[in-house]
């Protein structure tokens, strides 16, 4: 699950979601609680202020000169504003009727001004504690060092009733934590829905791939509405597709071929056994029947023998062994195997002069496609014709040219001499014992020694067939 | 009855021909589609076996040829192609029947007996014609369920002159339809053949079946 695309982008993303919206969560929570309680003790330490203004001692006696005004605010038992005197030791000099019987706590700090926000009796308040010396008017006695001095510390706690303010910010919290949850969730179901909308074009790929087997190999993934990212990919398929719909046909072709090129031998084999056995023959008889089933084995196994080496030469390339092959030598090979035959023709054949060129090739491959080539050259000439091989160097490759005085191949047949089974006179190489497969075996050949074959003919003159292969290097002369 | 092979397989052909002429058919062979166009326009045959892929000219030409000729022989196709679509075009250009290669050679004769006997009423292989049974398989000839031995020569008369019950066939046509083209025609023989069926057959039986049309020819009439 982990490893789907759009999993991870989602996860990506909710992951810096949640990061990022408590973050501001609280950071907006802390701001508004700072707002709020800076507000309030800012007017609280005023108040404190204003209460030290009026607190005196003289001769060791307090004084206070609260006007009625000031302490209407404090006096109702239902206000919300307290106030508490105490000396620095702690004992209390005086404290506002709000209060009645409670404590305001003693200050938990030695600073001059402290903040605090405590439990009142059940409800949340906020106090402040602000010390302070009191030295009296007299202008001189300000200038005696502390400890000399009559002067008496006090401590002023006020203190006010924060119910509102933390309810207002309990609320602000709830409203803050609901509307961050929500924004994650709906952002999320956002994020699940955009990375599914940006990937249902791969989606769409996908399906269409899936869809496509053997059997409709022509349908292709429509590249009109594809994102530009993903043009590439889909024509990579597209023409990975085409490719194989290509090969596909051609072995579908092949196999047909094959199959067709089976079927006559075979029926000679058939029709001439079932006519024989249908009753009893005479020696003569049987003999002219074997003798046509014989010729139909031999023409069968001819073609199997062939689709066997093309079947290998398409599929184990390992099979070559490469070596450096003195080209002159392999020739020569060639041109022992297929004497007899020529002889028999009384066609001449003329090897090159000493041109000593190396490839690097298999000794069989090469081997079976110079006999296939003179094969072919001796089997289409005319009698008493001759074959002339001469081999030269072209930038990298080495050409051999097999050239023929045969009868020739016509132009428009020229380019399919290649295909398998392709026989330009069907009648004609059955005569000769062709099978439509040589040169196909001829172009595998070349082809897997990383060169190519070509041909060139004129009816009635003769056909030079020119292997390329490339050069390995030479050897010395002796 | 006689039948034109056009199979450029030299020995597949010669088979067919020998394993034909051995069920009593006449057969005559073209090795290529030329000659092949050339006997079925003009020679006359019952039935013609004809190959897709042929030399010169192809089957496929040949059958749109002499289907626009006129000829109305049956043509069995031969082909050693099995895909669908060529079975179809063949029929289509108006073949009768197709065999695919390789073919056991009983099919073939008893597509060759179905094709023959197409334009006589039933598909079997037997033909009654009053209380005379012709069992074209085995080519038993029973009258009023008594056996009738035929040479094979008198045998494939007889067939010819069943398959064209009621039609009065001339001496020049019979010996066509039962001889290929290598035999001389010579018509007396045809009346020494029909004289000795007409003896096999009809020979003390009150509904005589075999009749001579005067000037004309023979005819097998019930």
């Amino acid at each position: 699950m982990f490893s789907s695309i759009k999993t991870r982008v989602i996860l990506f993303y909710v992951a810096v979601l949640f990061m990022i919206l408590p973050v501001l969560g609280v950071f907006l929570y802390l701001s508004l609680s700072k707002i709020i309680y800076s507000s309030i003790d800012s007017s609280l330490l005023s108040e404190a202020k204003a209460l030290a203004t009026l607190v005196s001692n003289e001769d060791g006696e307090t004084q206070f000169s609260f006007s009625d005004e000031i302490m209407w605010e404090y006096n109702s038992i239902k206000a919300k504003n307290f106030f508490q005197i105490r000396h620095f030791g702690g004992t209390t000099v005086e404290k506002s009727r709000s209060l009645r019987n409670l404590e305001l706590p003693l200050p938990s700090s030695q600073n001059r001004i402290s903040y605090q926000t405590i439990d009142l009796n059940g409800a949340p308040a906020r106090l402040v504690n602000f010390r302070f010396m009191n030295y009296g008017d007299d202008e001189h006695e300000k200038k005696v060092p502390v400890v000399l001095r009559n002067a008496s510390g006090f401590i002023i706690q006020c203190a006010v009733n924060i119910d509102e303010q933390a309810a207002l910010l309990k609320n602000y919290r709830l409203i803050l934590s609901l509307s961050i949850f929500s924004i994650m969730m709906i952002s999320a179901a956002g994020g699940f829905f955009i990375a599914r909308k940006a990937l249902s074009p791969i989606k769409e790929i996908s399906d269409t791939i899936k869809g496509i087997s053997e059997s409709n190999l022509s349908e292709r993934i429509p590249t009109r509405n594809v994102p530009k990212e993903l043009r590439g990919l889909a024509a990579s398929f597209n023409h990975t597709f085409a490719r194989l719909e290509k090969s596909f046909k051609r072995q579908k072709q092949f196999v047909a071929d094959a199959s067709h090129e089976l079927r006559t031998p075979l029926s000679v084999i058939l029709s001439h056994s079932e006519i024989m056995l249908r009753k009893e023959r005479s020696a003569k008889e049987y003999k002219h029947a074997f003798t046509a089933i014989e010729e139909a084995t031999g023409l069968m196994s001819e073609i199997v023998g062939k689709l066997l080496t093309l079947a290998r030469l398409g599929t184990d390339k390992i099979e070559l062994k490469m070596e450096p092959i003195n080209l002159n030598e392999a020739i020569r090979q060639a041109v022992k195997v297929v004497t007899p035959l020529a002889n028999q023709k009384g066609i001449s054949i003329n090897l090159p002069v000493n041109e000593q060129s190396v490839i690097l090739g298999d000794r069989a491959a090469l081997l079976e496609l110079f006999v296939t080539v003179l094969d072919n050259a001796i089997k289409y000439n005319i009698p008493q014709g001759r074959i002339d091989i001469s081999v030269r160097k072209e930038a990298s490759f080495i050409v051999t040219e097999i050239k023929d005085t045969g009868i020739g191949i016509p132009e428009k047949d020229l380019d399919r001499v290649f295909d398998r089974f392709y026989r330009v006179d069907k009648f004609r190489s059955k005569e000769v014992g062709g099978v439509g497969l040589g040169l196909s075996i001829c172009d595998e050949i070349v082809k897997l020694h990383g060169g190519r074959i070509e041909i060139e003919s004129k009816v009635g003159v003769g056909t030079t067939v020119y292997s390329y292969l490339k050069r390995h290097g030479y050897v010395t002369q002796s | 009855m006689r039948i034109l092979i056009v199979e450029d397989e030299k020995s597949l052909a010669e088979a067919i021909k020998k394993g034909l002429e051995e069920e009593d058919y006449a057969v005559d062979v073209a090795y290529n589609g030329e000659d092949g166009l050339f006997m079925a326009e003009n020679e006359p045959s019952d039935l013609i076996i004809l190959d897709i892929m042929l030399p010169i000219i192809d089957g496929m030409t040949i059958l749109k040829k002499i289907r626009k000729a006129g000829v109305k022989t049956p043509v069995l196709m031969l082909t050693a192609k099995d895909a669908i679509t060529d079975r179809v075009s063949g029929l289509d250009s108006g073949a009768d029947d197709y065999l695919t290669k390789p073919f056991h050679f009983e099919e073939l004769l008893a597509r060759i007996r179905v094709l023959l006997r197409r334009d006589s009423e039933g598909k079997t292989s037997a033909i009654p014609i009053g209380d005379l049974l012709i069992n074209m398989a085995s080519h038993e000839v029973k009258r009023g369920g008594k056996e009738i031995l035929l040479s094979a020569k008198e045998y494939t008369l007889l067939e010819l002159l069943a398959i064209n019950r009621n039609k009065v066939l001339s001496r020049t046509y019979i010996s066509e339809h039962i001889y290929d083209y290598d035999f001389d025609l010579d018509s007396n023989v045809i009346d020494v053949f029909v004289n000795r069926i007409r003896n096999k057959i009809d020979r003390g039986s009150e509904t005589k079946l075999i009749h001579t049309v005067r000037g004309a020819g023979y005819m097998l009439k019930g």
